[in-house]
């Protein structure tokens, strides 16, 4: 074990012991308390800090399970029984409120969650013969337990809770959760399927709270109706938010701390909430990274410091990847067939057909507006055409959805859409992650490698994306498109903003890329590029082909003179 | 007293302040492209500052040109002081700038009449109107009146006037609006003023008939949020779909009781998110 590691477990078991050693206001009884709202917010930190999804209904979630199984334990039914239920049935709402919510945008998530704990709280209010009305529920069986035993089982469980958190939340799945947190779209495009991970994300999170708040209810001894409510809920973000959100300590973090304050200022409960408010407030706008976030960075220096430099990995064989395989050169890969889109009343691309061969370089040119991008996000599924089709091999690609065209279709973007706060290598991995399930993760992180190595960004791969320039943005795009040689490669003018040095990288991917046999298609404004590098076009004008076949006849063609390069030529 | 006209009197009047919520709402969405959480504070403030300035002896007309001035004053605050320096911020983290304002807010309001409701006289007095064997206090023909007429004016602004147009041009299209000349920041400052204008004289026309506490911002703003979701964030049918929500708790509240109205709330919500997902081929509210 590491010398970090060991100091971390120290650093642990001091927290651990720390209630007993008579500061003031923090007793084990609060450090329990502060346990089980810990373990509750692990949930909300993976759907809110980790995945960006607005949730504000996670105090519901914490008494829904509660109500259930305290409810069914007064009706006579066996005490386990009870409890199973309760937990089921609240994780089975949790999975409802996702599907309802996830496909819309993040606000309708906020106000569904919201609009729940009003729910709720409403109904625990409103039958209290069942519920206990404003007086609260009462839990009797927890009396038994001593408060040290009580303790106990909080470090237990909350120790258990964060080995869950940590275990889900690392290597591809943090990846892709980043990546959906950053950019749905681009997300779709590497093969995410956003929905389904959104969705899956916020029922794990979700069962977090519903796992907590039914142990918290039976450690208080009561549940009324406001810890269900909405106020309850921003208290939750707010603690999460100062904690650090999206940071593995973040919630233990700011419940401690936020809960311990309030017992030391002996509850100002008619200040709880402006202080709250304000403190919420205050991290939204200044502070995004929470307490944890500075205290991230020391720690990594003094790790490194205990650690010495990690011993670098032997570099892998890179894998061979044919996910999908490549046609024989010559064969028809994209099929495009009378493809017509209209936005209201634009015509943004009208009757337009063409094919790209495997083993070709094929280049769309136009002057701006005139449907290359749209053709491109028909092509990759992001819009839908209005009338014609699309096919990849001869079939009909209609009706998969963005993330299933990823093992085909690589596609590169005018502005390269990264994850700032994920290196060059995972930006570039994520996409393997999804086209090549089968490679175990030192594989994908090989051949990532291997192809950052290509355009000369080895030495840059760990490198976090924000710290890298814009012209490796570009090229790290480019890598992550052409990662797993797909048989269409998309290219949205990656010349751009390029070096010398590195377009002629980028002639030597995309030669690389056309001899493996895939079909490569480049929008590009750079003649000279194009006419060097590729053998076909096509040239758009106003959403129309206006000429299509060998590019050197293309670039001759008179009217292609007049509608592209206009008073220049 | 018939109990299917004494809903609809008292949906009419709800649906008056859902609708000016609403058009709120759906204005702001329109010009800076974020839903603002914190739009349904404008109500509780308003609501509260009359009844504070009330209280402390003000005239009413003084306690409500308080209340809309200081409501007009925290929205347009909200846009320049928080938002409008965090342009370049995602739309998610500007909703979390605005449920964080929303709930600071709630703070504030709770710290200066605590968490019992408060209310003022109405300003419409005298005897109630009676008919068809409802009553309708001359306070909710008022807010119906002034309240829809508010609302279909500034539709009509928006609709029909060149600064209407500017505002919209500056939602679709920030940049190309400003390269037009529209002062896209005026725009937006505009559109914020007229959000917490319209929350506040919804309280001050409602308020004296129902009461109002500090938290009731939130449940405004949930209740302008699905009325303007409803309506597919359209100016001129956030109108319609206020009143309808307006009309549908009545109901639910006459015939189910009022502890049915969040629950209902909810599943009309659900029902409008279903609806919506409708739209959504692929997963996700994806744009290029």
């Amino acid at each position: 074990m590491s010398r970090s590691r060991l100091l971390a477990l120290a650093l642990a078991a001091l927290a651990i012991a720390s209630p007993y050693a008579g500061f003031p206001g923090w007793t084990p009884a609060l450090a329990t308390a502060v346990a089980f709202n810990t373990l509750g917010l692990l949930g909300l930190n993976l759907i809110f800090g980790v995945v960006g999804m607005l949730a504000f209904g996670q105090a519901a979630f914490m008494a829904l399970p509660a109500y259930g199984a305290g409810i069914l334990d007064q009706t006579g039914m066996p005490f386990i029984l009870a409890v199973a239920v309760g937990v089921a049935a609240s994780i089975l709402v949790a999975r409802l409120v996702a599907w309802v919510f996830v496909r819309l945008p993040g606000v309708y998530l906020a106000v569904g969650t919201l609009g729940f704990g009003y729910v709720v709280e409403g109904l625990a209010r409103a039958f209290p013969s069942i519920s206990g009305g404003a007086s609260g529920l009462v839990f009797s069986r927890g009396r038994a337990i001593s408060a040290d035993a009580w303790y106990a089982i909080a470090i237990a469980m909350l120790s258990l809770g964060l080995v869950v958190y940590a275990w889900y939340v690392r290597g591809g799945v943090w990846r892709r959760l980043r990546t959906i947190c950053h950019d749905e779209l681009a997300a779709a495009v590497v093969g995410i399927d956003v929905v389904r991970v959104k969705a899956t994300a916020f029922t794990i999170g979700c069962s977090f709270a519903v796992v907590a708040g039914l142990l918290r209810a039976y450690y208080v001894g009561v549940i009324i109706p406001e810890d269900a409510g909405v106020d309850r809920s921003l208290e939750q973000v707010g603690m999460v938010m100062v904690g650090g959100l999206g940071h593995f300590l973040g919630p233990l973090i700011g419940t401690a701390l936020v809960q311990w304050l309030f017992m030391i200022t002996g509850y100002a409960s008619r200040y709880e909430l402006v202080i709250y408010g304000a403190a919420f407030l205050a991290a939204v706008i200044y502070a995004r990274e929470g307490i944890a976030g500075w205290i991230d960075r020391p720690w990594r220096r003094l790790a490194r410091r205990l650690d010495g430099e990690a011993p670098r990995e032997p570099a892998l064989r890179q894998p061979t990847l044919r996910s999908e395989e490549a046609g024989k050169s010559g064969a028809v890969c994209l099929s495009v067939a009378a493809v017509s889109k209209r936005f209201g009343g634009v015509q943004a691309l009208e009757n337009v057909s063409f094919e790209v061969s495997f083993g070709e370089i094929f280049a769309m040119v136009g002057p701006n507006g005139a449907g290359k991008s749209t053709l491109f996000n028909i092509i990759c599924g992001i819009e839908a055409p209005s009338s014609g089709t699309v096919r990849l091999r001869g079939d009909d690609l209609a009706a998969l959805p963005i993330h299933r065209r990823a093992p085909f279709i690589g596609r590169s973007f005018q502005v390269a859409r990264l994850v700032p706060d994920l290196t060059a290598l995972a930006n570039v991995m994520v996409r393997l992650d999804r086209i090549a399930p089968q490679l175990a993760e030192a594989e994908r992180a090989a051949l990532a490698l291997a192809q950052l190595e290509a355009f000369g960004l080895g030495p840059l791969a760990n490198r976090p994306v924000r710290t890298l320039s814009l012209g490796q943005h570009k090229l790290i795009d480019l890598t992550r498109a052409a990662v797993g040689d797909p048989p269409l490669v998309l290219l949205d003018e990656p010349a751009v903003g390029l070096t010398r040095e590195e377009l002629t990288h980028l002639a030597q991917l995309l030669e690389q890329l056309r001899a493996r046999g895939s079909a490569v298609i480049i929008v590009e404004h750079n003649i000279d590029f194009v006419a060097e590098i590729t053998g076909r076009g096509i040239v758009l004008d106003s959403g129309r082909a206006i000429a299509l076949g060998a590019i050197r006849d293309i670039l001759a063609d008179q009217g292609v003179h007049e509608a592209y390069f206009g008073a220049l030529a | 007293m018939n109990p299917l006209t004494q809903a609809v009197i008292s949906g009419l009047m709800s649906g008056a302040v859902y609708a000016l919520l609403a058009t709120g709402l759906v204005i702001v969405f329109h010009t800076a492209q974020i839903v603002n959480i914190a739009h349904g504070e404008a109500y509780a403030i308003g609501g509260i500052v009359a009844a504070v300035a009330a209280q402390a002896g003000a005239p009413l007309w003084l306690a409500f040109a308080a209340a809309i001035v200081v409501a007009i004053f925290f929205a347009v605050a909200l846009e320049r002081v928080l938002l409008r320096p965090r342009r370049d911020w995602s739309i998610n983290a500007l909703i979390l700038v605005t449920l964080a304002v929303a709930f600071f807010s709630r703070g504030v309001l709770n710290l200066l009449v605590g968490s019992d409701p408060v209310s003022f006289p109405r300003l419409f007095a005298g005897a109630p109107l009676r008919f068809a064997g409802g009553v309708l206090p001359r306070q909710g023909l008022g807010l119906i009146v002034i309240g829809f007429t508010a609302a279909i004016a500034v539709t009509a602004f928006l609709l029909y006037t060149p600064l209407g147009r500017q505002l919209r041009a500056a939602a679709e299209n920030p940049d190309a609006a400003e390269l037009m000349g529209v002062d896209v920041d005026r725009a937006r400052a505009l559109a914020f003023a007229i959000a917490g204008a319209y929350g506040a004289l919804g309280a001050v026309l409602l308020v004296p008939l129902v009461s109002v506490d500090f938290q009731a911002g939130l449940g405004m703003t949930l209740r302008g949020f699905i009325a303007a979701a409803i309506a597919g964030m359209s100016p001129p049918l956030a109108i319609v779909a206020g009143l309808g929500l307006g009309l549908a708790e009545a109901l639910v509240t006459t015939y189910l009781g009022a502890l049915a109205q969040d629950p209902i709330l909810f599943l009309a919500l659900i029902g409008v998110a279903l609806w919506q997902s409708r739209k959504v081929r692929f997963g996700g509210s994806l744009r290029a």
